[in-house]
């Protein structure tokens, strides 16, 4: 009788977590123009809201404290082409951090504190569209990554049994030679 | 959220965590007896997979933990059948981490043992009527137990303890009811068909 049930309890917890998603926060940001866009999510989808959003300087400087909205998304203008670090932490200890490199802000913004120097507009424009164009894709790919796959899921689950079973080996041994 | 980040927790916590867990764990293994094997495996992977159904709750999502389970029909050998399981939540879904692993294996077995401890305690074999009820009760202790754990932790980490504690006890309320009710029919089934594996007289 009960171990029918417990297969069958397996059986349906497995089936009930079939799109399953891992229970980890994760940050993702990109760069359209001056203007970063970051998005906190649950893997699996789910937009993180009310989050803090720290944003420093590669040296730690604070920069800005972002707090992101319904659908996890906070909002900032780089002043400066430097690397900003993004550090987001929900109130229940998820964290999770992301460095977007000074590279991938327009190459107009001065590199520290000064006048900023008069690079193409156009330029600049194509790149932001580009990054626009392209940021369905590397969130995507970012989320993809990180979704706790079926195969992982039955993988761990052999694993278990196996490691079980290796334990019961051991024992029967242990027990024909005494 | 039962499974605490890497790199949040002072390292005097995390070698506290490790310490208490691993002795946890092996004194449960002991109760690990060669006709045991399978049901801890079971449970194991029940566990496992367990922790990957979810449902929204509040500002985040949480998910199903079913220590109390554990705790009440394995006893001490919960506790290999966790850290088991947690090993490879974090390998595989990155759940928790590793260096974390004790911290996170200790929030979880105690509370499991305190069921199994109580359960023994109040429902005795000549009252095995109210074996559903009140492992439904303790299996919601043990989730709330849970949470009040990792709440201290964060505290001991720097966060504020009645803004960490409400929100971690907040979205553990949803969890509780559908652990308690997920184990007081489990009990209820094991009660009447293999007493035994509560540690009753078959």
């Amino acid at each position: 009788m009960i171990r029918p049930l417990a297969l069958a309890l397996i059986l349906i917890l497995i089936l009930a977590a079939s799109p399953a998603q891992a229970h980890r926060m994760k940050l993702f940001v990109s760069a359209e123009g001056a203007e970063m866009v970051a998005r906190a999510y649950f893997v699996g989808g789910e937009p993180a809201q009310g989050i803090d959003i720290q944003v420093t300087a590669a040296d730690g400087a604070p920069i800005a404290l972002l707090k992101t909205d319904p659908a996890g998304q906070a909002r900032l203008t780089a002043a400066l082409r430097q690397d900003h670090l993004f550090l987001a932490e929900s109130q229940d200890g998820h964290t999770a951090h992301l460095r977007l490199s000074a590279d991938q802000l327009p190459p107009h913004l001065a590199a520290a504190p000064g006048p900023v120097s008069a690079a193409g507009p156009d330029l600049d424009r194509i790149e932001a569209a580009l990054a626009r164009q392209v940021r369905p894709l590397k969130e995507q790919i970012d989320q993809l990554e990180s979704r706790a796959r079926l195969s992982d899921l039955i993988g761990g689950v052999g694993m278990i049994f196996g490691l079980f079973g290796l334990w019961a080996w051991k024992q029967s041994r242990r027990e024909t030679k005494s | 959220m039962a499974h605490l980040p890497d790199g949040l927790l002072p390292p005097i916590l995390l070698a506290g965590g490790g310490a208490a867990s691993a002795a946890a764990v092996l004194w449960g293994m002991r109760a690990v007896t060669p006709d045991r094997v399978p049901q801890v495996a079971v449970l194991s992977a029940v566990f496992f997979t367990a922790a990957l159904i979810h449902f929204p709750a509040g500002l985040g999502s949480v998910h199903l933990i079913l220590n109390g389970l554990m705790g009440l029909v394995l006893g001490p050998a919960a506790a290999p059948a966790i850290l088991v399981a947690l090993v490879l939540q974090a390998v595989l879904f990155g759940f928790g981490g590793l260096l974390v692993l004790g911290i996170n294996a200790a929030n979880m077995i105690f509370p499991a043992l305190t069921a199994w401890l109580l359960f023994k305690r109040l429902c005795p074999p000549h009252q095995a009527a109210r074996a559903p009820l009140v492992a439904g009760l303790l299996a919601a202790l043990a989730v709330f137990l849970t949470s009040l754990l990792v709440a201290a932790c964060l505290a001991l980490a720097g966060r504020e303890f009645l803004a960490s504690a409400a929100v971690v006890l907040g979205t553990a309320i949803p969890v509780m009811v559908i652990e308690g009710f997920f184990t007081a029919a489990a009990v209820g089934v094991i009660a009447r068909t293999r007493p035994q594996l509560l540690g009753w007289p078959s």
